[in-house]
């Protein structure tokens, strides 16, 4: 697997052979390694992602609780694994670390509409980063997939957030 | 989109030539290669827009989601424009992108260099995006290759392409300087209307790909709106203008510009009373396809294209030529069909009118499946079957019959 830069780039018009290896890699991994780039000089408030190792298609992402939420000062690692035809189909972005939260099953699995059914192509991993961050403070309790804490969240807030808290201490930090 | 300096730096570091972010394709964030503008104004690439439908209904803009049931054709002014401005990076997505297409065996449309002169020496003379469609049906070059592609393997086929590449190295290593005076080339006549052949204002890009002002089309007074240039019909209301070619066109001929913008000014308030917002839900006159996965008796062809006017998917009657012989295929839609366009196909196709057509039923286990229920669910599983079995292959203009065809390929 090539990893981005120059050196491949830069010898392309030089001779055929040189230049077929390095535009072998995929459309998609090309895109990937172009989120990455992006990423690395203006990654999105409280949030970070790059390959787990060699595979480009296998993220690892952290992202900061935001103050303010009861996952505040909590540190959430993150799971992205890329199809092989993407952008044309949405990332799986899954917790590593354990979350109460009404959108994340548990096996941390993230439900959120542009991850599925509303997924564009034009979506790039810094937006979904963005927008996982935004359920700490908005959770869509109407499309939840674990029920019982969607109806402690719209039924007793306060009770909601304590145990929501209590879980970032106990596995976030 | 944010990131301007990224991306900026980022093809300078490359290539050095600065692409502004307006001609960044959102879905493979790399220059635009082969632009088509949807209906809604936005742009991507040819090969973008061709993954991002969807193959069982309508498909939406990557950017702003707007539904759309009809591929564009390849907008020819831009792919020349960006040919002229950006040429080294242009022709470095050129050969990056033939090797997936030589990968994956199915090819975008070729414009002949040529007419990229022709147009521009002969851009006030007439319709020059016209002479390049005709030019794209007797692409001689491209037969040549592709069958040699089929006779000898890919090898001639490099060995091909390996010529035509060494012919035009003068352009691909051209020093900052020569580049700048390929910049200073760039002229109004790259850049005119196909209908008033005044610069563009306020571009409106039709389904078949030509560009003219957004007042040129609104005065013409048919129900279903036509290109007046290929005659073809533009599906589904009235679109929009592409406002990151209008930005273009204010920022590099501002006098020009102006000058069209003052002649226009009162013809365009009458014109905006006329059109209350450019009606871009209007079903026009294909409504009836918003609901075809509804209906059990409707007869959709899930995954195959018409190569005219490029509804995908076709629903109702779809014609399969028997006669081409690319792994593509061609068909057209019954209505395409009775009017025994001419036109070639959109994968380059060599197409030509002697072909036979045969009339393809639509795939009757997907019909029962509609009828039986569970519409969505059902449909969507086996979308996703199907194309994460055989990939690109599925997405195609027309393989329901030779499934195992192209598996066996991949």
């Amino acid at each position: 697997m090539m990893i981005s830069g120059g050196g491949g780039k830069s010898s392309w018009s030089s001779s055929t052979s040189s230049w077929v290896p390095t535009t072998s890699v995929s459309a998609s991994g090309k895109r990937i390694q172009r989120e990455m780039v992006e990423l690395n000089n203006d990654s999105p408030p409280d949030c970070s992602a790059g390959p787990k190792g060699d595979n480009l298609y296998h993220w690892i992402a952290t992202i900061i609780g935001t103050p303010g939420t009861p996952y505040q000062g909590g540190i959430f690692f993150l799971d992205i694994k890329f199809p092989s035809d993407y952008p044309f189909k949405p990332p799986q972005v899954v917790f590593k670390t354990r979350i109460y939260h009404c959108n994340v099953d548990s096996e941390g699995l993230v439900s959120m509409g542009i991850l599925k059914d509303d997924w564009s192509p034009a979506l790039t991993i810094t937006k979904v980063l963005l927008a996982v961050r935004s359920i700490f403070t908005n959770p869509d309790h109407y499309n939840a997939v674990v029920p019982g804490i969607a109806h402690l969240y719209s039924g007793d807030r306060a009770k909601h957030d304590d145990i929501a808290a209590e879980w970032t201490v106990r596995f976030a930090k | 989109m944010e990131n301007n300096a990224f991306r900026d730096r980022v093809f300078a570091d490359n290539e050095h030539e600065e692409i502004p972010d307006s001609f960044v394709c959102c879905v493979c964030l790399d220059l635009l290669y082969k632009p088509i503008v949807l209906s809604c104004g936005h742009i991507c690439c040819f090969w973008c827009v061709y993954y991002s439908m969807n193959c069982l209904r309508e498909s939406q803009c990557p950017v702003c989601r707007h539904q759309y049931y009809h591929f564009p054709t390849v907008c020819q002014l831009l792919h020349f424009l960006l040919l002229k401005i950006y040429t080294v990076a242009y022709k470095r997505r050129e050969s990056q992108i033939l090797v997936e297409e030589k990968k994956s065996g199915f090819y975008s449309p070729q414009f002949d260099p040529d007419t990229c002169e022709s147009q521009a020496k002969f851009g006030h003379s007439g319709i020059p995006s016209s002479s390049s469609a005709m030019k794209l049906t007797s692409n001689s070059c491209n037969v040549e290759t592709s069958e040699c592609m089929e006779q000898l393997g890919s090898t001639t086929h490099e060995g091909d392409e390996g010529t035509i590449h060494s012919d035009r190295k003068p352009n691909i290593i051209a020093t900052p300087q020569e580049e700048i005076s390929l910049q200073q080339k760039l002229s109004v006549a790259d850049v005119t209307c196909t209908m008033c052949k005044q610069l563009l204002f306020h571009p409106v890009v039709l389904n078949c790909g030509h560009v003219c002002c957004q007042t040129c089309v609104i005065n013409i007074d048919d129900d279903m709106l036509r290109c007046q240039v290929c005659q073809s019909p533009h599906p589904r209301g009235f679109p929009k203008v592409c406002l990151e070619l209008d930005h273009f066109l204010e920022e590099k001929f501002p006098e020009e510009y102006r000058q069209r913008r003052d002649a226009i000014e009162i013809q365009q308030i009458k014109v905006k009373l006329e059109t209350p917002s450019s009606c871009s839900l209007d079903n026009g006159n294909k409504g009836e396809n918003r609901d075809w996965w509804l209906d059990p008796d409707s007869k959709v062809h899930i995954g195959v294209g018409c190569d005219f006017c490029g509804m995908f998917p076709i629903i109702g009657d779809r014609y399969k030529c028997t006669d081409c012989k690319e792994k593509m295929g061609f068909d057209l839609c019954g209505d395409c069909y009775a009017t025994r366009s001419k036109l070639p196909g959109r994968f380059n196709q060599q197409h030509t009118s002697e072909h036979k057509f045969k009339l393809v039923q639509s795939d009757l286990v997907h019909n029962f499946m509609l009828a039986t229920g569970d519409t969505s669910i059902d449909l969507v599983s086996v979308g996703n079957l199907e194309i994460t079995s055989d990939g690109a292959a599925l997405f195609d203009g027309g393989e329901d019959n030779d499934h195992s065809d192209s598996e066996a390929t991949n």
